[in-house]
């Protein structure tokens, strides 16, 4: 049983045979490709690339979805293992039989959906299926508590390496998940996405971890949609467009727009639009929300006394650090929320009594989730199955469906929200994962709603694709829709709202107009520790 | 390539016809003749059996399809088969207010009056509707008096009087064929409805809720029977009334009675799960239960509809056991709860819900049918019967979910060559499984 924590040192001491110098001495490549190719299926989804890492260094891997970052990735790291090209490690040509194979020569990757087990403690994570035994039989739970706890010490994430995993917060399951794979000896680590599901203070945490472990000799490639993040942590970005590598650059030197029109191959305009004097009354209003939910810890006050106004034609954006309540607002107001909930909705004034999503339907509301995948879509279902889902009682008669009405919506969908799909009856698992997004928010458009409630509305989106969600979400508000966007993204806040709600630990701190809201504000309102003073004034 | 391929996946698509095919074919090359030469296996005396035989299993096969689909398990079928044959029985046999009739005859006035108030409630909006659709509106806005409450439940309550009535009059004699066929499946669907109850409202899983019922059932049962647990024996023309027989007749000579319930059942059900919105909603739940309630789906009612289904079809399963095997026995359907889901999982439709059929599992019943035929006909122990429905389970299913490929391929240490198509897609058939599914099933018959 190797000692745990001594990744950090270990880059120097290089079990691989063939390594006959220190790659940070020479400056080389420590893992090289040379023009690798894949293919799913007969589409290709990697042509000739090369690409090559270098010791200590932070190389950011970018491109719109379907571009091949993921594949490359997972071909270096052993879980692809029929490929065409060569692989080197430290100079030698490798070809890795397996994931297991890599992490024995010290290549590790952590996906996307991360593969702890919950109900673990985060240190029975770290060493699930090396556990240090006692007599060759006995787990050794003290070695593996201290032997966690040094390793999390050393990279300098404070987490109770006995919490178990499911009380722990995403960004810190994520810490856990490096952990594990510098227990693992890695000296090259790859993150698939590694923030789409981190605040802003946990990517700070992240960010400084993956610094400190470069600086230890750990070369770390990494794949992000947020562009401001590749520009702040990578050294070097190689970005990916269709399959093929278009450009392996320093980032100095690079600016933002560069890297997006090397993705995209064209120059993209974030295009904001002019904001509209909110007319009339309200659509939607919400007084005194309040929400308390039984967790793990009892009962637990999730939401205090969150009111606003929505208008018609008026996009209202909700900020915040992650777990401060933006989604459960969502929730609340859609009757999808668990727990005890109180306070008033009122839907064009009148109130409104919402037990249940289908009440919410009803009433003219729609909610596009967080998670398409596990909670938006049909997966296996044809992409008209999923279009006609919450239409399909609406277009039927006496309870049989209308099979050519429910095309027709499906057609009418594709066309307006130009879905790249072959046909209406290809497979929603299939498409990518911006046309995805686009059947989500358009099965609920077939439902002519009055309120769309948007839940990080580009997660793990290409930025061609996000363009087009802004562009619809502004389309639908000139429309007369009245919109409420969550975003962790910044950037996407201020570009879609015309108001800015900001919630910090349950309660609203302030609503920003267009004019107030900077990325500053909206931080100093959504920071804890301010959120005791009296909260914001209501819309 | 495509010349090869497009057949290939028509066969494969079709492969579960294709074993069905197979196993009538070796029935007929096994079967042994008659002494003018005819084949046994194929004489229409010997087919129309097997059909006979298949119903009971395919009553409640039918129903756990739909429980199935929607991502649950019903366990409680086998039980609640007993225990409505002992029902059966005893209204058939016994005058009075026997406890069988002091539970069934509520049990199908309540039962009358709600479907009728509510298949009332659904025909007036849907009339509602249909105006609404025309006149370009989708919202309802204004709710009609008969779209409300008080007329459909008037109609609901004169339906369960009526309903009360007819049951209350057969009492004090003893029950007729169509008093039992009414009174028995509603006692069952009371069962049924405190399943759906428990799953849908006290959140239970289904796993643990029928099997509390699968318990219970067999408890009231032998209570219904009596002390001695013993068999009601029902002999027609003498202690029960003779046109009871009907039930287990040729319909004009041609098919057995209880097959047309089977059919009529299996036809009726896949017509509602591939027209209706219910069809569509089942299969919605099924395939993600998540993104279904927050499209407005009621799961809950959807849910607890299918575990009525389930129990209803298995009561209707009971009424023709008494009638094939002239007695009601508590235990009746022991392990029937088990043929159900093997014959499901054969046809192909998925335990986690969301992917399959009833024509699947129409296959499946006769497979499972035809296979017992041709290893009586063989004078086969009934154990290795036993045994070669374990092996036809394993086959059919392993070539179903594509295992086979994975599995075969890792035994030849290279990566699947299905590997990536698999991932990009959810597509059940395959091509290269068709040929080996028909290599499966003719190991298993070789061993015969």
């Amino acid at each position: 049983m190797h000692e745990a924590g001594n990744a950090l040192a270990a880059s120097n001491a290089r079990r691989t045979p063939g390594a006959a110098k220190s790659p940070r001495e020479s400056g080389g490549g420590v893992l090289e490709a040379s023009g690798v190719s894949k293919s799913f299926g007969g589409i290709a989804a990697l042509v000739g690339v090369d690409f090559d890492l270098k010791a200590g260094e932070v190389h950011a891997l970018v491109g719109e979805n379907g571009a091949g970052k993921s594949t490359l990735m997972k071909i270096l790291a052993g879980v692809h293992v029929d490929y065409d090209g060569g692989v080197r490690l430290m100079g030698a040509p490798v070809k890795f039989a397996g994931v297991q194979d890599a992490e024995r020569a010290g290549v590790a990757i952590i996906h996307q959906e991360l593969d702890l087990v919950p109900e673990l403690t985060a240190a029975d994570n770290i060493f699930l299926g090396r556990e240090p035994l006692i007599a060759g039989m006995i787990v050794d739970r003290r070695r593996i508590a201290r032997a966690a706890d040094r390793l999390l010490r050393r990279l300098g994430i404070e987490i109770d390496p006995l919490s178990r995993v499911a009380e722990l917060r995403v960004g810190e399951q994520q810490l856990v998940e490096i952990a594990k794979a510098l227990s693992l000896d890695a000296r090259i680590l790859m993150m698939d996405e590694p923030t789409s599901a981190l605040s802003s203070s946990e990517c700070e945490t992240l960010f400084k971890v993956v610094r400190q472990l470069a600086a230890a000799g750990v070369a770390i490639i990494f794949t992000s949609h947020r562009i401001d993040e590749v520009v702040a942590l990578a050294g070097r970005v190689t970005v990916l467009r269709d399959g093929r590598r278009v450009l392996t650059a320093p980032i100095q030197g690079l600016t933002r727009n560069a890297i997006i029109s090397a993705m995209v191959g064209r120059n993209l305009v974030a295009t904001h639009r002019e904001t509209v004097e909110a007319k009339g009354q309200p659509v939607l209003s919400v007084r005194n929300l309040t929400l308390d939910t039984v967790g793990v810890r009892g009962w637990r006050r999730v939401l205090e006394g969150v009111s606003f106004d929505l208008r018609r034609g008026e996009i209202l954006g909700i900020g915040g650090l992650l777990g401060s309540g933006r989604t459960e607002i969502l929730e609340s107001i859609f009757g999808a929320a668990r727990g005890w909930r109180s306070g008033q909705i009122l839907i064009d004034g009148e109130p409104a009594v919402i037990n249940s999503p289908t009440d919410a339907c009803r009433l003219g509301i729609a909610l596009v989730t967080e998670d398409r995948k596990a909670r938006g879509l049909l997966l296996a279902s044809t992409v008209r199955d999923n279009a006609a889902l919450p239409s399909v009682g609406a277009l039927s008669r006496f309870g049989i469906r209308g099979f050519a009405r429910e095309a027709a919506l499906a057609d009418d969908m594709v066309e307006r929200l130009s879905v790249r799909c072959s046909d209406i009856d290809q497979i929603v698992s299939t498409l990518s994962g911006g046309n995805q997004q686009k059947v989500v928010i358009g099965k609920w458009l077939a439902t002519e709603p009055q309120v769309l409630l948007l839940d990080e509305p580009t997660r793990g989106i290409d930025v061609g694709a996000k363009q087009e969600i802004y562009q619809l979400a502004f389309a639908l508000a000139s429309r007369g829709l009245g919109i409420i966007v969550v975003s962790s993204e910044m950037p996407e806040l201020l570009l879609l709202s015309d108001r800015v709600l900001v919630m910090c630990e349950g309660r609203q701190t302030g609503v920003l107009t267009r004019a107030e809201a900077t990325q500053e504000e909206i931080m100093r309102l959504a920071a804890p520790g301010l959120g005791q003073r009296a909260a914001g004034g209501a819309a | 390539m495509n010349l090869i391929r497009a057949p290939l996946r028509t066969l494969s698509r079709t492969k579960l016809y294709w074993g069905l095919a197979l196993i009538c074919l070796i029935g007929a090359l096994l079967s042994p003749v008659t002494s003018s030469g005819a084949n046994i296996f194929l004489s229409y005396q010997n087919l129309t059996d097997v059909l006979r035989q298949v119903s009971i299993t395919g009553l409640v096969a039918t129903g756990m399809t739909i429980v199935i689909l929607l991502g649950g398990i019903d366990l409680s079928v086998g039980s609640v088969m007993g225990c409505s044959s002992v029902i059966c029985a005893m209204l058939l046999t016994r005058p009075g207010w026997t406890p069988a009739a002091m539970m069934g005859v509520p049990a199908a006035t309540i039962s009358i009056a709600l479907a009728v108030g509510f298949l009332a409630r659904f025909v007036f909006n849907g009339l509602a509707r249909g105006r609404d659709v025309d006149a370009g509106r989708r919202r309802v806005i204004v709710l009609g008096p008969w779209r409300g409450f008080r007329i459909p439940a008037l109609l609901g309550l004169a339906a369960g009087a009526a309903a009360a009535a007819f049951a209350a009059s057969q009492v004090p004699t003893k029950f007729g064929v169509l008093a039992v066929l009414l009174v028995t499946p509603c006692f069952a669907l009371t069962l049924g409805a405190i399943n759906g109850a428990l799953i849908v409202e006290g959140r239970l899983q289904p796993f643990i809720a029928t099997l509390a019922m699968m318990v219970s059932a067999l408890g009231i049962g032998r209570l219904t029977g009596g002390q001695d647990f013993a068999v009601i024996p029902v002999y027609t023309g003498t202690n029960a009334t003779e046109a009871f027989d009907v039930l287990r007749s040729m319909v004009w000579g041609l098919v057995p009675m209880p097959s047309i319930f089977f059919l009529l059942a299996i036809i009726t059900f896949g017509a509602i799960l591939r027209f209706t919105t219910f069809g569509r909603y089942v299969y919605a739940i099924g395939g993600n239960v998540e993104a279904a309630k927050l499209s407005g789906v009621k799961v809950k009612q959807v849910q607890f509809a299918a575990y009525v289904i389930s129990c209803m079809l298995a009561g209707l399963a009971g009424v023709l056991f008494v009638a094939q095997y002239r007695q009601g026995k508590p235990d009746a359907g022991s392990g029937l709860e088990l043929d159900a889901i093997a014959a499901v999982v054969i046809g192909g439709t998925s335990l986690m819900g969301g992917r399959g059929g009833l024509a699947g599992t129409f296959v499946g019943v006769l497979i499972f049918g035809l296979l017992s035929d041709i290893l009586q006909l063989q004078n086969i122990d009934s154990n290795v019967q036993l045994l070669m429905k374990g092996l036809i389970i394993v086959g059919t299913v392993l070539v179903q979910e594509q295992n086979l490929g994975q599995l075969l391929s890792r035994w030849r240490g290279a990566p699947s060559a299905l590997a990536p198509a698999r991932a990009g897609s959810v597509e059940p058939a395959r091509p290269l499984d068709a040929a080996k599914a028909s290599t499966v099933r003719e190991d298993i018959h070789e061993k015969t």
